[in-house]
């Protein structure tokens, strides 16, 4: 870790305005819960809840928040030259793609789960026989999945926003509700699979699609893979030069 | 501070870069050891492209690129020893000039301590003091550029690369930074630059190297190099109401090269670009002619320096 790149980082995620939109994002899924508590049906409060949490949480509202930040963390600076700065420095690649990564995470942790969190307390009234922190939890652990994912694919291509959304949307979104065998490379799935084990709620309640080992063996290899694959690529970045 | 021969290296052996089948630089070799020297040519010539190889952010296709002895690709260390100011103008608009600049030393492993006197005293270098604790993103080009040069020299590097480093400088900043410049190099420093501007490597640079379509075209001290770009053909357009006597008369001066007619259009090729500009009025008039237009063709960079490719 590198303090300084910590803080520019930090300044620079924070300074933008998709950030906002982001904690706006956050206060929908606040209102939702607030709204439900509003009706009264107290009755329905837990299923409610985790499907609240599963579905706008952990499905929506986790991946679009590292995505935004995964890809913003050194992609933007890429795109707009800045990392010349950052590169052009006694450093090793890994300080800066680790750097990168931790504050991409820590920040996507406090977007993603202070929401679900007052919204779980919301909904359930309290913390729900430990659904809502479980889900917290396993949320955390989803947003660093995710953001290395997207931190590494910011540079791989150009297209990270895009292709991470397709990733979200298509491959998560889609493909994984119907052909089981794509759930093992969701980090949603997995994530769901921490949330089940982290809590003791009937099957009615919530009940992952995915095993809990398949999720941890899996999880590990995206989150080193990620990192690694992030490393070596900014170990041979190069600046476009112009042609003759 | 005076830093010692040898230790500021910038060396290029037969180095080539290719992009699929577009070479941006071809077969270039050249060494640096201490001095200014101009890196000229015309946009898209490969300048760029020879500075990020130098700069360990691109990869030569062939050949070897060293600072100070170590290959610049993949060798981050090497970085100590340098100061880069890139051509983008970017610059992180939420920083102050002086965060900035203080956030460079750090990166470079400053101290905290360090790294403020050492941000102070670049800042001053390039007389940024006034605007050092606004933000960057409220900064002229000019101050992005005097903020970039700061962070370049804050390490106090041996060797410093710069690509079109006078880009938005005012003039009296410009006067200002070659002066720096300057003086830098007279302390044993290697400074690099590139410009497509003549007139900024004639006012800086000891030696030049002249980039033409990824060739090094010409390299050495700038007076020579500026003489062969001064004595060489000139082509002029010429209309008058009578193109065809005009031509002829014309020939009858010891520096015109020739002449010719092409769709009622004359063109005529002089050694000497002042006597000529003085002499066809004169010549004209004698011969009963009226000029309508005289015009050069062939000033811009890119003639002369495909004259120079010629050559």
């Amino acid at each position: 870790m590198n303090q300084v790149i910590a803080l520019i980082t930090l300044r620079q995620l924070v300074s933008r305005r998709r950030t906002i939109l982001l904690i706006l994002l956050g206060l929908v899924l606040v209102a939702v819960a607030g709204v439900f508590r509003l009706a009264g049906e107290e009755a329905r409060a837990m299923r409610f809840t985790a499907g609240l949490l599963s579905t706008m949480g952990v499905g929506t509202l986790m991946p679009l928040v590292a995505l935004i930040l995964g890809t913003g963390a050194i992609g933007a600076e890429i795109d707009d030259g800045t990392a010349v700065f950052l590169l052009a420095k006694p450093l090793s690649r890994s300080t800066i793609v680790l750097t990168k990564l931790a504050v991409a995470s820590a920040c996507s942790i406090v977007l993603t789960c202070a929401p679900m969190l007052v919204a779980g307390l919301i909904g359930v009234n309290g913390w729900g026989d430990g659904l809502v922190p479980g889900f917290v939890a396993a949320a955390a652990i989803g947003s660093v999945l995710y953001a290395a994912v997207f931190v590494a694919l910011s540079l791989v291509t150009g297209r990270a926003l895009v292709l991470g959304l397709a990733y979200v949307l298509i491959w998560e979104g889609l493909l994984a509700g119907l052909f089981a065998g794509t759930r093992t490379f969701s980090i949603r799935q997995q994530t769901l699979a921490f949330a089940d084990a982290f809590f003791d709620v009937p099957k009615t309640v919530f009940a992952a699609k995915l095993d809990l080992g398949t999720a941890v063996v899996v999880a590990v290899i995206i989150l080193v893979g990620a990192a690694l694959l992030a490393i070596r690529r900014l170990g041979s970045f190069e600046i476009a030069g112009e042609t003759a | 501070m005076t830093i010692a021969s040898g230790t500021a290296t910038v060396e290029l052996a037969n180095v080539s870069r290719w992009y699929g089948n577009v070479v941006a630089v071809n077969d270039i070799s050249f060494r640096l050891d201490g001095g200014v020297t101009g890196l000229l040519g015309p946009n898209g010539a490969g300048k760029s492209t020879i500075l990020h190889m130098l700069a360990g952010f691109l990869a030569p296709s062939s050949g070897t690129v060293t600072i100070s002895g170590a290959p610049s690709w993949r060798h981050p260390q090497m970085y100590r020893r340098i100061g880069l100011v890139p051509e983008r103008e970017a610059v992180y608009p939420f920083l102050t000039g002086r965060e900035f600049t203080r956030a460079n030393a750090r990166l470079q492993g400053m101290s905290q301590h360090d790294a403020e006197a050492a941000a102070t005293r670049a800042i001053a270098l390039v007389e940024l003091e006034d605007a050092a604790d606004r933000p960057i993103g409220t900064y002229s080009k000019g101050m992005r550029q005097r903020a970039k040069v700061a962070a370049a020299l804050v390490h106090d590097p041996p060797i410093l690369l710069l690509d079109e480093p006078f880009n938005g400088m005012d003039p009296r900043q410009r006067l200002h930074m070659m002066s720096l410049l300057r003086s830098m190099a007279a302390e044993g420093r290697t400074i690099l630059f590139s410009s497509h501007i003549l007139e900024e490597v004639e006012r800086l640079a000891e030696r030049v190297l002249v980039i033409v379509a990824g060739r090094l075209a010409a390299s050495g001290d700038f007076r020579e190099i500026r003489r062969l770009m001064t004595d060489r053909p000139h082509t002029f357009t010429v209309r008058s109401s009578n193109d065809r006597a005009l031509a002829a008369a014309l020939l009858g001066l010891p520096t015109i090269a020739g002449a010719a007619l092409d769709g009622g259009l004359l063109t005529v090729r002089t050694t000497d670009f002042g006597d000529f500009s003085r002499a066809v009025s004169g010549v004209a008039r004698r011969a009963g002619i009226s000029l309508h237009e005289l015009l050069p063709t062939d000033e811009s960079l890119e003639s002369v320096f495909s004259y120079l490719v010629r050559r």
